[in-house]
């Protein structure tokens, strides 16, 4: 599956699209991230737990996307989209979206 | 390019473990974090007072005290004797590291009380309700283990300690917010709960150090919790602060039992007027 | 006494807002999925420019949102995530069918206008703050989606 967060697939051209598909995942950080946190508010420095946190959430939403266009029978998703937002206290909802098209 | 319009496949965003799955889980988890705590609290507590002396302690409560506004007049002919009683009792703890004073409050009900830096509070409704002086053996025994275990520092360091551990764990997750106080409302009974225990086995070993035997000891409890329940609304302030009748009548004369002390048997005096 | 008292009204309260919750949430599934079923001839995509082979007699911009509310079992769930940390599973099918209808509203509102295409979609979401700190007060998701729609001529 190619994923483009540009108009097209660089050295391809689409023959077909079929819609917008997305992929999202809501996680929760642990007391322990929460704390260490805490303790990094005050030093200052990059907040590795958070990162890591976030990164797979993306990478989950991302495969979600994937599996979605999959299932179109699509075999690119161009123009991808990401969107991160707060839905509840310490915890981070993830999204990614694109649409699903044929190339060839 | 062409439009074909298709639609992706169900559930895909969505997880397949069912929620009430999920919830038994989580529950269950939270659950053994907060055994785990209560036991490291129990280890700590153990560490802790062998590390602060008693001396330290009551100049720390001292700060604190309570009920010197209602103490009545000492040099009442009741609190003489009763005090007399306790300096009894209190030989047969050699180590003690207090020496331990009576005091009396003006109330009708009948309560006790041990506050740190060894002082002990009865109402005059005790005074009044006890029949013989093994009784209120009894329960000055009681309230001078309370002093033994340092059942004080014990309870404030277990709050201290639970309630920040508590508080961090569940602070900013309002939904989970009336778990933890059950939880801490739970263990908080069962601490004290044994510690009452504590407190009566030793009160029952003062008692038969002195008297040879503790006949008299539950008499005082049966009066107040008949078989066919508490007669009198000041029974409500003694039950309130102190484990209730039947069941602490049976275990008192359990643990009797096992220090091979009699409960039966013609108690030693009249109580002290 | 009254902690076995606040436990049963509790779990009462989580037993009440989970049957409940469901209900509402497999009613309006039902509701989104044969919307989607009508609408599925219109185009709806990222692209951020219309395709050539396209003849555009006008165009607008649409949008639609929805804001939803989160029952008290889930949010229950969640404050126990907030814990362990990990997926908040409680919040999925939430978010998902909040995003659905808010797509679904543009695309009913951009054929209501006479349009039949829908270009460079974009969705975001936010959350109604709490009146109060602790976490009470309400909790709710807004899910905004909009694009710019097209009419085509023959």
């Amino acid at each position: 599956m190619i994923v483009t967060n540009i108009e097209t697939v660089p050295g391809k051209s689409i023959v077909e699209f079929y819609g917008l598909v997305t992929g999202n995942t809501v996680r929760a950080k642990h007391v322990g991230r929460d704390i260490m946190a805490g303790l990094k508010n005050i030093v200052g420095g990059e907040l590795r737990g958070y990162t890591e946190l976030l990164n797979e959430s993306r990478q989950e939403a991302t495969n979600r996307m994937v599996e979605q266009a999959r299932s179109m029978g699509a075999n690119a998703i161009v123009n991808v989209r990401f969107a991160t937002s707060s839905v509840a206290q310490g915890a981070a909802e993830l999204f990614a979206y694109g649409t699903a098209v044929k190339v060839q | 390019m062409r439009f074909e319009p298709r639609a992706p496949r169900e559930g895909i965003n969505v997880s397949r473990e069912h929620p009430l799955r999920e919830a038994g889980v989580l529950v269950a988890g939270l659950a053994g974090v907060l055994v785990l705590i209560g036991i490291a609290v129990t280890l700590g507590m153990d560490l802790a007072v062998g590390l602060i002396p008693p001396e330290l302690e009551s100049r720390a409560f001292g700060a604190f005290a309570a009920g010197e506004s209602r103490v009545e007049d000492d040099t009442a002919k009741g609190v003489a004797a009763a005090q007399r009683v306790l300096d009894a009792l209190a030989r047969h703890w050699p180590d003690a590291p207090y020496a331990f004073r009576l005091h009396l409050l003006a109330e009708d009900s009948p309560n006790a009380a041990a506050l740190p830096g060894g002082r002990v509070l009865v109402t005059r409704g005790l005074l009044e309700a006890v029949e013989s002086e093994n009784e209120l053996a009894f329960v000055l025994g009681h309230e001078l283990g309370h002093f033994h275990g340092r059942h004080h520092l014990r309870r404030l360091g277990r709050q201290a300690v639970y309630g920040l551990a508590l508080a961090a764990l569940l602070g900013r997750s309002g939904g989970a917010r009336p778990l933890g106080s059950i939880a801490a409302e739970l263990t908080s009974r069962g601490f004290d709960r044994g510690q009452e225990r504590e407190a009566d086995a030793f009160g029952l070993r003062l008692v038969g150090a002195e008297y040879g035997h503790a006949a008299g000891s539950t008499a005082f409890f049966e009066r107040l919790d008949p078989p066919g329940g508490p007669a009198l609304e000041g029974v409500v302030a003694y039950f309130s602060t102190h484990p209730g009748g039947r069941e602490r009548i049976a275990e008192i004369e359990r643990l009797a039992a096992a220090e091979g002390l009699s409960t039966t048997g013609a108690p030693t005096e009249p109580a002290p007027r | 006494m009254d902690t076995l008292v606040s436990l049963g009204l509790t779990l009462l309260l989580l037993a009440a807002t989970y049957f409940i919750g469901t209900a509402v949430e497999r009613k309006h599934q039902a509701d989104i999925e044969r919307r989607e079923a009508r609408n599925r001839r219109i185009p709806v995509t990222t692209f951020e420019t219309v395709p050539d082979d396209w003849k555009i007699a006008r165009s607008g911009l649409v949008s639609g949102s929805v804001v939803v509310s989160v029952d008290y079992f889930k949010r229950f769930l969640a404050g126990l995530r907030g814990i362990f940390g990990g997926p908040i599973r409680s919040y999925e099918p939430l978010l998902d069918r909040a995003r659905r209808e808010a797509v679904l509203r543009m695309i009913e509102a951009a054929r209501a206008k006479g349009y039949d295409a829908i270009v460079n979609v974009r969705l975001e979401t936010s959350r109604l703050a709490s009146s109060r700190q602790d976490g009470k007060g309400i909790a709710g998701v807004e899910m905004l989606a909009f694009g710019t729609a097209v009419r085509r001529g023959r």
